[in-house]
């Protein structure tokens, strides 16, 4: 008899732990069910958050470390820096990364900016029905609209000439709408309408965040600031120059131009009273900070050091601006011209804030909308603000303005990610020049040394002078443009529509 | 007339006694247990302990006598009076051996499915760290894919083919009856009794959604003999790298090849070519770093590109070499066993230290086991089978692109960089105030030849070590309720916890600007397994036998994940993360993962001549949303042992002949293990300077369901001449539909993939094994065992018209395995840069020199058209030696690997294959290798031009032994000695040097620690 106890007894437990209708629903513990997310508008911020950390702390490689890395591929593929062949932009700089399709990096920022753009899609969707505070939803939306603004901004920038080339040329496709497993890919849209895309964005953010006040700990935080310095990008690159103005002049408010002390701390500071908008970065989140790896080429802590400048890029400057100081010729190695402008914060922690807007920028943007409007006098009022600021001498009158002006971006923006932007966009061309004496011999440099020696250093400049098929660099070359990855061409049958 | 046909039964109907002795043929021992059957009939008695009988034959008409012992080959003799002494013999592999399989046993020669078995004493003649490796060329159907040499690595293992594209592949493993989740190198070879591979349906159904990918039941090894038993096995060995390295330019050829590319880049800036020659002199020194020629030769390399008259170089060290060393393993196994009356046990203990042929890499094992079953009533068995496992691996970076992989590193170092500091006049070595060699950590090199390091002295100082805990425990009841009504219960437990420990020091190399990294991690699975099981077996009618099974068994998996990583150590040499100052990093989350399932199973045969299976399981997986939770699979098989039949029954040559056909359907739930709730529409968390934020990561897809899996077997077995010569084919074809697959969608939707069911594949393929014994006489035997497997793997449909996905395509009518890449063109003759082909929109092909214009091509499959192996085994008196021979057939590998050394100057400083020595100029223009030109785009992506034959031949392993002689033995006291050799990887067939054939069944390498071959010696003491 006690056998069949026995049976009863481990069977009735077998079929009791069996039959609990919850034994097979398991849950995460590192994701939640999106209606978790937009019940209330304080957790739906959430996800702009994320979506935010996302884009800048994803490593897709060492050399894709989220996007910043994109401001220094547009900084590889200009005329200012001479990269060396280490690890990491070296292909950008020979034009034969972005162009190629089949490139990891080519990916890597279609992949972050096109999921943004729906994680915003998907947000500006839901917002409306969570429950809670008005004010805060209002924000928030601004800050979504915004976001999904500067993603479209930066795919009109890159992905095809500019308008004043070919205002219907292709570039990407517009998504506003969420996706779902069955969303087709859609046709690349103009390069017109994507710049319109970004504009409506940026427009509808503008009034959206005007009652918002950031922490000053928070510049990553999209405010009216911020918003309207990206409308003012938006406005100047699409050949609007009446409209950029009063956002640049908007955008610049509350932030005074850096003194020059501050242009030489190692731009790695958000405190920095100039930066407008910043990633800021800690021992534990230092992702976008390790693009420092290549722009910062002092400290010893910085892996690749790769971001040399061209030499003849010196002849720029006078030797009394405060930006001339940070020059200085390497003696170790092959002869190179270290502009030691992005420095490490911390080296023991990798440490260093990511500039994405600062009022120089603006100042530009104002000046130059003002010269594209044929209004030269107040076009280099506005520049020499930025020049006396600098301690460089003021434009008065010498050549044209507007070239002048686009200059003083290179010299102003050096490694902030505006070299192919501005190619592009002007329908410029890449210049790149041996680093020779007249009599084609090597330009060896003097450099002197704290105990008033001279070492001499046979200066490196530039080691790719020619386009990968051998030609020179001319205006609108195909090689500028950032190809759409093989992924997009063979999975969306309508891209090319 | 009556009495003339009764004359000779009366003559015969007394009944004949006949007695006898049964021995084994090789050291003639009596043989307890064994059978005597008389032919045709189920009458007959079991040998004593001393191996006598006495059987009592009544029917006049009986002639012969059948004598049967597990693992010998069984013989017939006639009846007789007078006393027999039957001497048995060993057979390699009977056809008649009683296979493991699911939640039971069977007679493999009569049983539906298909099943192979490999013996505990097959894995002895092995020298390897895991089971998984020890599968490789002894079971057909079996892809045992060891690409990494890493002490204490797993092979891959697939059976026939692979039935799912990004759900899991891995075969089930089943330890002791139950399936396991603990780490399948926590288990100790020595251990083992016995290894089943269910390969098709009806064997495997039973497991349901589990056995998709076929099932390996492992059976640990039990006490069986009365009395006790104490075996001990120590041995020792060395290893080295298998197959040679790639061929690197020595410095004398890398100077004037690197001076090369700056002089074309130079041209190729416009430059004329006396300053591009002048230029490329000059500067030579300077981009690479250092002088390997001394002060008097300030520019080694002419402007004519050769190296100036005198000049010779002071080092030139190989950096591979010095990454490696001789490895030295040490296996010590004991195991007590034995039986009384009413219990049965086995305690074994184990240890392993397996040094690496890479610095700072090694493995070492303690493993404890003890196996008890108790008959408590007469009613009642219990039993449990307990293990535990602690392991240390020294797991440095490979299989991994970093920098400082350890492969890699030496590898990739040119030959001009010195590991030891030297005086650059001299060569002679610069020494420390001790008189010790200083390491050079070169910050003078350039970036590709990873400055500021030395890994052959911080792989001293670093640690990259895994420890692992597994501790696992099968606990069984088992009741007989009935007459042949038997209920059993079990709870099996796996538990299996592993610590990462990643430190780089503060002082010396990579990470020393950070003062130092720590990495620690901690990844636990604890899962349990509880069944109850219903079994009735009776035979009605003496003819009608049934077996049939009910039972349900639920699933627990819970995986546990916490990380943290610190840098900037306080002091050096403590590595801990409380010894470092800044936090990187701290992750932790866990996973939870549950199945339930019932399921039931019927077997019926007739007459020992017709055997009928059919199962059916019910599993509903955690993985997919409530209304698409359950699936049913099921089987159905029969098997048909001709050898039973009149017509046969005679035949003396032929001593078995079986039929037997299954067909089934298996689940596939397995998304992987990052994929647990995809039907959930998940935001992933993440934060952003300490607040909280979430993200959509991924697409979800609600409608996920199970992958189904339809396996068809037919097989036939045979065995002949005194079951000297056997075998068994097989033909399946496994059809898998509704595949789990990560889709491709256009990224500008936001994301690249979401999670579907789609389309559908088929592998078909034969399997052929053959066993034959050449030559028995009584002092000497010669085995052979051979198998070949061919299989074809076919998408039969999909979605879209195509699916390209890394190297590969997916389209109906062509493999999964079908390299999809870019077609080597050649060098421009003319130009020296690479080209690729394409394919216009008129269809017509021509060149390119553009990589991401050429079109993508069908190139050949990675799989081979046969695989398998062959075993020897010789006996000579008591000397045995066998040595098995792994091969495989056609396939391509595309070795990625070797892309590295295949630059065209781009990177400075790194290490240069010979082949570049062939590269393009104006004089060798009809080359493989295009010209070098530190600014030339890259030409080693993906294409056919890496493509390389796969086919290769192993000697796996050898094994000599030697037992001693009975009557030493008996003076000590002992039962067996039996001393060995035995030799892993000894010998290598393959095509392209450098890269071991090994890799994975998708055909690509990755900077992989290679096989090692090794040699050691060992002895087996019994008493």
């Amino acid at each position: 008899m006690k056998k069949y106890i026995l049976f009863i007894a481990i069977f009735a437990a077998a079929v009791f732990s069996a039959c609990n209708k919850d034994f097979l629903d398991t849950r995460p513990t590192n994701a939640v069910p999106d209606d978790q997310v937009f019940n209330t508008v304080d957790n739906a911020e959430t996800a702009l958050t994320g979506i935010w950390a996302y884009m800048f702390e994803t490593y897709f490689t060492f050399a894709v470390p989220g996007i910043k890395s994109l401001d220094l591929t547009s900084d590889a593929m200009g005329s200012d820096v001479a990269l060396t062949t280490s690890y990491g932009f070296r292909d950008s700089y020979t034009f034969n990364e972005m162009s190629d399709n089949t490139k990891n990096r080519v990916s890597a920022y279609w992949t972050i900016l096109y999921k943004t753009i729906d994680n915003c899609n998907n947000f500006l969707s839901k917002i409306d029905q969570v429950p809670g505070d008005d004010a805060k939803r209002k924000l928030l939306k601004g800050q979504a609209s915004a976001l999904r603004g500067w993603c479209y901004l930066t795919l009109a920038e890159f992905y095809s000439f500019g308008v004043t080339n070919d205002p219907s040329a292709k570039s990407v496709p517009i998504y506003t709408d969420p996706a779902n497993p069955a969303t087709p890919g859609k046709a690349r849209s103009t390069v017109t309408q994507v710049y319109a895309q970004a504009i409506t964005d940026l427009q509808a953010a503008v009034p959206l965040l005007a009652d918002y006040s950031r922490s000053s700990t928070q510049k990553f935080k999209i405010d009216g600031n911020v918003a309207n310095g990206l409308l003012a990008r938006a406005y100047l690159y699409s050949n609007q120059p009446a409209k950029a103005i009063a956002a640049a002049v908007a955008a610049r408010n509350g932030y005074p131009l850096m003194s020059g002390d501050d242009y030489n701390k190692g731009f790695n500071d958000v405190g920095n009273p100039e930066w407008i908008w910043g990633q800021p970065q800690t021992p534990s989140q230092n992702v976008a900070a390790s693009t420092f790896n290549f722009l910062d080429v002092s400290t010893p802590v910085a892996y690749y050091k790769s971001y040399k400048a061209d030499p003849w890029f010196q002849g720029y400057f006078d030797s009394t601006d405060v930006r001339f100081r940070l020059f200085q010729w390497s003696t170790s190695g092959p002869g190179a011209l270290l502009y030691k402008k992005f420095r490490f914060r911390d080296p023991g922690g990798m440490v260093s804030d990511i500039v994405l807007m600062r009022s120089a920028e603006m100042y530009l943007i104002e000046a130059e909308a003002h010269a594209r409007n044929n209004n030269a006098a107040k076009a280099a009022e506005v520049l020499n603000v930025l020049r006396t600021a600098r301690n460089s001498h003021l434009f008065n009158g010498g050549g044209s303005v507007t070239d002048t002006i686009l200059l003083e971006r290179r010299k102003e923006l050096w490694g902030e990610g505006f070299s192919l932007v501005d190619i592009i966009r002007t329908g410029g061309t890449v210049v790149r020049k041996p680093f020779k004496s007249y009599t084609g011999a090597d330009s060896i440099i003097n450099v002197p040394q704290p105990d008033g020696s001279i070492v001499k250093v046979r200066g490196v400049g530039h080691r790719t002078l020619k386009l990968p098929d051998g030609s020179a660099f001319v205006k609108n070359s195909n090689y500028y443009l950032f190809a759409i990855p093989i992924s997009e061409l063979q999975n969306n049958p309508n891209i090319n529509n | 007339m009556i009495l003339l046909l009764l004359g000779p039964l009366a003559a015969f109907s007394q009944v004949r006694t006949v007695t006898g002795t049964v021995l084994s043929g090789k050291d003639k021992e009596p043989l307890p247990g064994a059978t005597i059957v008389i032919k045709g009939t189920t009458k007959g008695v079991l040998t004593g302990p001393n191996g006598s009988f006495r059987l009592e034959v009544t029917d006049p008409a009986a002639t012969t006598l059948v004598i049967r012992y597990v693992g010998m080959t069984s013989q017939e003799v006639p009846i007789s009076t007078t006393p027999l002494t039957i001497t048995l013999q060993s057979a390699g592999k009977n056809i008649d051996e009683i296979v493991v399989i699911a939640y039971g046993t069977a007679k493999k020669s009569s049983y539906t499915g298909s099943v192979s078995q490999i013996k505990g004493a097959e894995l002895e003649n092995r020298q390897v760290s895991s089971v998984t490796k020890a599968l490789q060329g002894l079971a057909p159907g079996v892809q045992s894919a060891s690409q990494s040499g890493q002490p204490g690595s797993d092979a891959t293992i697939r059976i026939r083919g692979v039935g799912s594209i990004n759900a899991s592949a891995d075969p089930l493993y089943v330890v002791d009856g139950v399936p396991y989740g603990g780490n399948i190198n926590a288990i100790n070879p020595y251990d083992i009794e016995s290894i089943s591979v269910l390969k098709d349906a009806a064997s495997s159904a039973l497991y349901g959604s589990r056995g998709a990918n076929g099932v390996i039941i492992i059976t640990t090894k039990k006490g069986k003999a009365k009395g006790s038993n104490i075996d001990v096995r120590v041995s020792q060995g060395f290893s080295k790298r298998a197959v040679k390295d790639y061929d690197r330019m020595s410095v004398d050829q890398y100077f004037p090849m690197y001076w090369r590319a700056l002089f074309n880049e130079g041209l190729a800036n416009g430059n004329d070519s006396i300053s591009s020659a002048r230029d490329a002199s000059q500067n030579l020194v300077g981009e690479l770093g250092i002088n390997p020629y001394g002060s008097a030769f300030p520019q080694p390399v002419g402007t004519d590109g050769k190296l100036v008259a005198g000049a010779k170089p002071l080092w030139n060290d190989d950096w591979s070499k010095a990454m490696q060393r001789t490895g030295h393993r040490t296996e010590a196994n004991v195991a007590i066993s034995g039986a009384t009356d009413k219990t049965r046990y086995l305690i074994s203990g184990g240890y392993l230290d397996d040094q690496g042929i890479y610095l700072g890499s090694g493995f070492k094992r303690y493993t404890v086991r003890s196996n008890f079953d108790i008959d408590a009533r007469k009613w009642l068995k219990v039993g449990f089978n307990l293990s535990a496992a602690h392991s240390d691996q020294q797991a440095p970076p490979s299989e991994d692109s970093r920098s400082d992989n350890y492969v890699n590193y030496g590898r990739l170092m040119g030959p001009m960089y010195p590991v030891y500091q030297r005086d650059p006049n001299t060569g002679s070595y610069l020494l420390d105030a001790k008189g010790n060699k200083i390491f050079d950590f070169g910050d003078y090199r350039p970036d590709p030849a990873n400055p500021r390091t030395n890994l052959v002295q911080t792989s001293g100082i670093d640690k990259h070590d895994v420890t692992r805990d597994d501790v696992s425990g099968r606990f069984y009841a088992e009741a007989t309720l009935y007459k042949g009504l038997k209920f059993k219960t079990s709870y099996n437990a796996d538990y299996s916890t592993r610590i990462k420990h990643d430190y780089t020091n503060p002082t010396l190399g990579f990470d020393a600007e950070v003062g130092g990294t720590v990495l620690k991690g901690n990844y636990r699975t604890f899962s349990w397994t509880f069944n109850n099981l219903l079994t009735y077996e009776n035979t009605f009618n003496e003819k009608h036998h049934l077996n049939v099974l009910l039972g349900q068994e639920a699933y627990k998996f819970k995986y546990t994940y916490l990380e943290g990583s610190k840098s900037g150590f306080s002091v050096p040499g403590i590595d801990e993360p409380s010894d470092a100052a800044l936090i990187g990093g701290f992750e932790g989350y866990s996973d939870n993962y549950r199945q339930n399932s019932y399921l039931g199973r019927a077997e019926y045969d007739y007459a020992g001549k017709y055997f009928f299976s059919t199962s059916l399981r019910r599993d509903g997986s955690s993985r997919f949303a409530p209304n698409r939770r359950w699936g049913t699979f099921w089987s159905v098989g029969a098997s048909w042992k001709m050898t039973e039949e009149t017509f046969l029954k005679n035949t003396s040559w032929l001593n078995l002949l079986t039929l037997r056909a299954s067909y089934g359907g298996q689940g596939n739930d397995n998304l992987g293990t990052d994929r647990y709730y995809n039907y959930l529409p998940l935001y992933s968390v993440n934060s952003n300077l300490g607040l909280g934020g979430t993200f959509r990561e991924f697409l979800f897809n609600e409608k996920l369901k199970w992958e189904t899996n339809l396996n068809l077997n037919v097989g036939v077995d045979w065995s002949m001449f005194d079951n000297r010569f056997g075998g068994s084919a097989e033909f399946f074809v496994r059809k898998s539909q509704d595949l789990l697959y990560s889709r491709p969608k256009p990224p500008s939707i936001g994301y690249g993939s979401v999670d579907e069911n789609v389309g559908a594949l088929k592998n078909t393929g034969i399997e052929l094994s053959l066993h034959g014994t050449p030559i028995r006489t009584t002092n000497f035997s010669w085995n052979i065992d051979l198998n070949m497997t061919h299989y074809r793997n076919k998408v039969t449909s999909l979605p879209q018209n195509e699916i390209i996905s890394g190297t590969k395509k997916l389209m109906v009518g062509k493999s999964i395995y079908d390299f999809y890449i870019r077609q080597w063109a050649g060098v421009n003759p003319n130009t020296g840069v690479a080209q690729w082909k394409y394919t216009n929109p008129d269809g017509s092909i021509k060149d390119t020199s553009n990589y991401s214009k050429a079109s993508l091509y069908y190139s050949g499959s990675s799989l081979p058209d046969l695989y398998g192996g062959l075993t020897n085994t010789f006996a000579y008196k008591n000397f045995s030696l066998s040595f098995l021979i792994v091969y495989s057939i056609g396939g391509k590998v595309l070795d990625n690997d070797y892309t590295f050394l295949m630059g065209l100057g781009g990177s400075a400083g790194r290490a240069w294959s010979t082949e570049v020595l062939n590269a393009w100029t104006p004089t060798n223009r009809n080359t493989d290798v295009p010209q070098v030109n530190t600014v030339a785009a890259s030409w080693t992506g993906t294409s056919t031009r890496f493509l390389y034959d796969a086919t290769y031949a192993r000697l796996k392993s050898v094994n000599l032994s030697y037992t001693l002689p009975k009557t030493l033995m008996e003076r000590a006291h002992l039962n067996n000695i039996m001393v060995y050799v035995q030799g892993e990887n000894l010998f290598t067939l393959y095509g392209h040097k450098g890269m071991d054939p090994e890799q994975t069944v998708g055909g690509t390498t990755y900077y992989r620690y290679p096989a090692v071959k090794s040699l050691s010696a060992g002895i087996n003491l019994s008493f």
